[in-house]
């Protein structure tokens, strides 16, 4: 029988064996899948587990996650206060970096996997690699050196540093940054961790100038990416476009999979990338809030035709699915990628 | 002159060059460009530039507009201490957080760009409920109220604009005050406003200001026809 991971690969070798993988990202509906609120939902590793596994035999899809929430990195540095919602993702609430001096003091852990704050993500990944591993490819979410600040200072702070800081206090805490991704994307590849998404906005010239990009993104991009290689790492521009950087990344870094925004011309992405690494198409799934299941059905047939008549290196994805998106609107969806994403040369 | 000076200023602000445009401006005042043609015909011009290039479909990033709102702020804020007389404020807005919402950038983009147009701004920081955007408004004399949401259930939820909305509605108020929202949800949304019963909503923080000056506007006239 087919598995997820059997579609993933023969995507990367541009064959589809039954369907293109459709990569669905259900974070906080975990939590009413296993009726808890959301803060106790992600107080517990098993819990994470238990409903991405529950999630992904009840809709289908290709992937699941031991994420629980962005601000988990932040706790990682030491974040003290996390702000729970009812109906949407925790943010970080107190940011650790409040001026240039803390940067100077921001300490980088020296053994993630021992971390107290790892404890319950790696106990999510190892019940997800006991019960789906190899089959299911098993997502982690890593924020790039160049983003990881706005969740340590708040954008805004960020973008000031970065545009009108001094340099030395940019470079230290970016230079910091990458120690602790390199430490964080071990930690993951050591817990069971197959798809690793480097998560990086600052690397979307949506967010930053091109000049910006290629002197400092793609600089960070190569010291974060070189010590652990760049086997299961994702490109992911969270959400941002993709398409004017998708060929300097191939180049500069040789990235083997992106992830495009939702605005992002999905053909246009196929084509740059034309062949050279595995490419999602991306739905704007805060459109399934209100869409029907009909007008659900024609985008992913829009987006997966889209994708598919460029070449077959090509999966389906979402960005990170709202919390109140009708279960109506999600199994449609996946159904529609399967069916539009079964074709040609088998 | 001032030509060479407006051409050099929008470049430099383009580039995200904060130190050489506020060089281009402090030599400009030097060779004697008064404090309010700097404001009136260089600032002001410069950012219904940009707002008019985005409206075309000019492909900018969040620095540019970042830059561009300080910018056009921090030359404001100098030039003022130098006006032979106080400027007219054209409005009053407040301004701030939706609830459950703690991201800031946006709201200091739309509030450079804002004081630089000489738009009097209340920032009512983060997490902001329904109720004080609203008795804040009514304290202030607010044309216009601004909500910004970066996440969707802040963007969509019923304590966010659609409450302001409400209150709004149940105070009697809606002609006298509009209600303008922004943040990433809309961008993906353009329909989203009218789920949330805004008068209007921006796609960046730069466009945000001709949409609060119509607003603006659009109060005035109502002022002048209910008398």
């Amino acid at each position: 029988m087919t598995t997820s991971m059997d579609r993933l690969a023969a995507a990367a070798n541009g064959k589809i064996i039954d369907h293109i993988p459709v990569f669905c990202n259900l974070l906080d509906q975990g939590a009413r899948e296993l009726g808890l609120s959301i803060e106790d939902y992600f107080s517990k590793g098993e819990h994470v587990a238990e409903a991405q596994i529950k999630m992904q035999k009840k809709f289908g899809h290709d992937n699941v996650w031991s994420l629980f929430y962005v601000g988990k990195e932040a706790e990682l540095f030491g974040c003290k206060k996390i702000c729970y919602a009812t109906d949407g993702p925790p943010n970080v609430e107190d940011y650790i970096i409040q001026n240039y001096a803390d940067i100077e003091c921001l300490q980088v852990p020296d053994d993630l996997s021992a971390h107290p704050k790892f404890a319950e993500t790696a106990k999510c990944l190892q019940i997800l690699k006991r019960e789906v591993g190899g089959k299911v490819p098993i997502c982690a979410y890593l924020t790039a050196s160049m983003s990881l600040p706005a969740i340590l200072m708040g954008m805004e702070n960020w973008m000031e540093l970065l545009m009108i800081g001094p340099v030395e206090v940019r470079d230290l805490l970016l230079e910091k940054c990458s120690d602790f991704f390199r430490k964080e994307i071990e930690a993951y590849r050591n817990a069971g961790a197959d798809i690793l998404v480097y998560a990086d906005p600052y690397g979307s010239t949506d967010i930053i100038p091109m000049k910006l990009f290629k002197d400092l993104s793609l600089k960070w991009m190569k010291r974060d990416l070189e010590p652990g290689g760049l086997n299961g790492v994702v490109y992911y521009v969270g959400g941002a476009r993709l398409n004017s950087v998708a060929d300097e990344v191939i180049r500069e870094v040789g990235i083997h999979a992106y992830y495009p925004g939702p605005l992002d011309d999905v053909t246009e992405s196929m084509r740059i990338i034309n062949g050279r690494a595995l490419c999602a198409g991306v739905i704007n799934d805060i459109k399934l809030l209100d869409w029907t299941p009909g007008q659900v059905r024609e985008e992913v047939r829009r987006i997966v035709q889209g994708g598919l008549q460029v070449n077959n290196k090509f999966f389906f994805g979402t960005v990170v699915m709202p919390y109140g998106i009708p279960e109506e609107n999600i199994k449609a969806m996946i159904l529609a990628a399967k069916e539009f994403g079964r074709t040609t040369d088998g | 002159m001032l030509d060479d000076v407006i051409k050099a200023y929008n470049e430099a602000v383009l580039d995200t060059d904060r130190t050489r445009a506020l060089q281009i401006v402090s030599d400009a005042v030097a060779q004697g460009v008064s404090p309010e043609d700097i404001v009136f015909n260089v600032v002001i011009p410069g950012l219904d530039l940009m707002v008019k290039a985005l409206s075309e479909g000019f492909d900018t990033n969040l620095a540019q507009h970042f830059m561009t709102s300080q910018i056009a702020a921090n030359v404001t804020e100098k030039m003022l201490e130098s006006f032979q007389s106080p400027p007219e404020i054209i409005g009053h807005v407040v301004i701030g957080s939706a609830v459950g919402d703690l991201h800031t950038l946006g709201k200091r983009i739309v509030i450079g760009c804002l004081k630089a147009q000489m738009i009097e701004v209340i920032d009512l920081g983060v997490n902001v409920p329904a109720e004080r955007f609203v008795s804040e408004a009514l304290a202030h004399n607010a044309q216009v109220i601004g909500v910004s949401a970066m996440m969707v259930h802040t963007a969509r939820g019923e304590n966010g604009a659609i409450k302001v909305r409400r209150l709004l509605q149940e105070q009697g108020l809606e002609h006298k005050i509009k209600l303008v929202v922004g943040g990433a949800p809309f961008r993906y949304d353009p329909e989203l406003y009218k789920v949330v019963q805004a008068d209007a909503w921006a796609e960046n923080g730069v466009s945000a200001l001709k949409v609060i000056m119509d607003c603006i506007q659009e109060v005035k006239n109502n002022d002048h026809e209910h008398g």
